[in-house]
């Protein structure tokens, strides 16, 4: 089968992080801090992403700041002709960094915020952090590079949907991301607090198409959707090895960001393999590309090309077997699986509120309600 | 949002630039890219922010000689107005 090229790396640059967020989307097993790519090591793969054609660069984490050599990085991928994009909490940057990135050809911000009040975001992210991303935001729109606002939503802020909106419109971005809670990883582990009930949902949908057309030229509002909710299973990441290559902190090549999860799959690594190697002949990025792995009923029906049978790791993680349909999907013979997680959503409405501690340890030791994400050694 | 008027500038949103190669050019933006050949491409490209809508809807009439005047101004007007929604052309 020939394959076109792939249009996006996807550069987790550390797994160290400030933050310790519930719902973070990196592994339960984080690369440690010894394990990490060095500086040479990432500008050859940002080299090689360039000359496979690919477009954009996206550099995540854990918290790109944390590493040193970041401007450096951003200089490179811009050098290999890539579009990039910080994908950033905000915490270690303040003016004078932000005037290097830019400099160095930063072409888009994309800050998240984990609530509009600061109890509420410092409570999701375990760390006092909601203040500092305020005055960046002020900063960040003092340069001309495209300036994106994420906000994650979940069982525990989404009733106050509209005046998160609203806090968001005031920073001035020119997008801004309200994204449902992906169940991978922390937000698989604490689901119970993240899922919202059917009722939230609704609430929040039509809050989210009435900003869409208040803001339409000014302000584009993307959505991600809870696939548990939805009839058919999200195309996760535009389907498996067709757009996007992620590049774990230790240089391991994933079609995404849970991919590890799923096991009998070797994943080379940029130290072992290239990357135009590891995109056309890999098996691990073969494995689920195209159509020839599905089950019954993907095999069959017409929703195939639209969301390529949904995610291979949601499908092992909620039914043990990376080969079977999307348990989200309603046509999933596992679906069961995915209605009993609304059930137990549904039959329980309350909903917690947030617990003042000063730090991260305290607020460790007095949470029953979750696990806080931890950090690699 | 209303289309651009006149006297407006359109010019690419900020964080949006040209990409790609002479025979194949792309704007890109934060979430992805798009190809533009022909007529959008030449639209695109006299969105300099320098000139007004007014001049560029000047000379691409001029250009488009054959063509109704009032249909090649509706049809640029809408193609501005989608990308900006996009968030990709501001005026």
């Amino acid at each position: 089968m020939t394959t076109s090229n792939p249009l996006a790396l996807i550069a987790e640059i550390t797994h160290r992080c400030p933050l310790h967020c519930v719902y973070c989307s990196n592994p339960l097993e984080l690369a440690a801090a010894s394990s990490e790519l060095s500086t040479a090591e990432w500008l050859d793969v940002l080299r090689q992403a360039g000359r496979l054609g690919m477009l954009h660069a996206h550099f995540t984490g854990g918290e790109p700041l944390a590493r040193p050599d970041l401007t450096a990085l951003i200089a490179g991928a811009r050098a290999a002709g890539l579009y990039t994009n910080l994908i950033t909490s905000g915490i270690g940057l303040a003016g004078p960094r932000l005037q290097a990135l830019v400099d160095a050809g930063l072409d888009h911000i994309q800050l998240s915020f984990q609530d509009s009040r600061e109890d509420g975001a410092n409570w999701i992210a375990g760390a006092k952090a909601h203040a500092h991303k305020i005055e960046l935001s002020r900063i960040i729109r003092r340069y001309k590079i495209a300036f994106t606002v994420n906000l994650v939503v979940h069982r525990q802020n989404i009733d106050h949907l509209d005046e998160m909106i609203a806090f968001i419109e005031q920073l001035a971005p020119e997008r801004m991301e309200i994204a449902h809670t992906q169940y991978y990883g922390w937000a698989l582990k604490n689901r119970v607090a993240l899922l919202p009930t059917r009722a939230q949902l609704e609430k929040a949908t039509e809050a989210v198409g009435t900003a869409e057309r208040r803001l339409a030229g000014r302000i584009r509002v993307d959505f991600v959707v809870p696939d548990y909710y939805a009839r058919f299973p999200k195309a996760c990441m535009g389907g498996w090895g067709r757009r996007l290559m992620l590049i774990n902190p230790a240089g391991k090549v994933l079609p995404c960001h849970a991919a590890e999860v799923i096991p009998g799959l070797e994943f080379e690594s940029v130290r072992e393999k290239s990357l135009q190697f590891i995109w056309q002949q890999s098996p691990s990025f073969q494995r689920f590309r195209g159509e020839e792995w599905m089950p019954e009923p993907c095999r069959s029906c017409d929703q195939r090309t639209q969301d390529f049978g949904g995610c291979r790791c949601q499908a092992l993680l909620l039914t043990g077997d990376a080969n079977a349909t999307d348990p989200a999907c309603s046509l999933a013979p596992a679906h069961y699986v995915v209605e009993s997680a609304l059930a137990e959503a549904n039959s329980t409405a309350a909903v917690s509120q947030p617990t003042s501690a000063s730090s991260f340890v305290q607020l460790q030791r007095a949470e029953t309600l979750w696990s806080y994400r931890t950090n690699p050694e | 949002m209303p289309p651009p008027e006149d006297s407006s500038q359109p010019r690419l949103a900020a964080g949006c630039r040209w990409g790609g190669t002479e025979e194949a050019r792309v704007v890109l933006f934060p979430e992805g890219a798009i190809k533009l050949q022909g007529t959008g491409r030449q639209v695109l490209e006299h969105c300099d922010g320098q000139r007004t809508f007014g001049q560029i809807i000047a000379e691409l009439q001029a250009q488009f000689g054959e063509a109704d005047p009032a249909k090649i101004r509706s049809d640029i007007s809408q193609f501005l107005e989608q990308l900006r929604h996009k968030r990709i052309v501001d005026y």
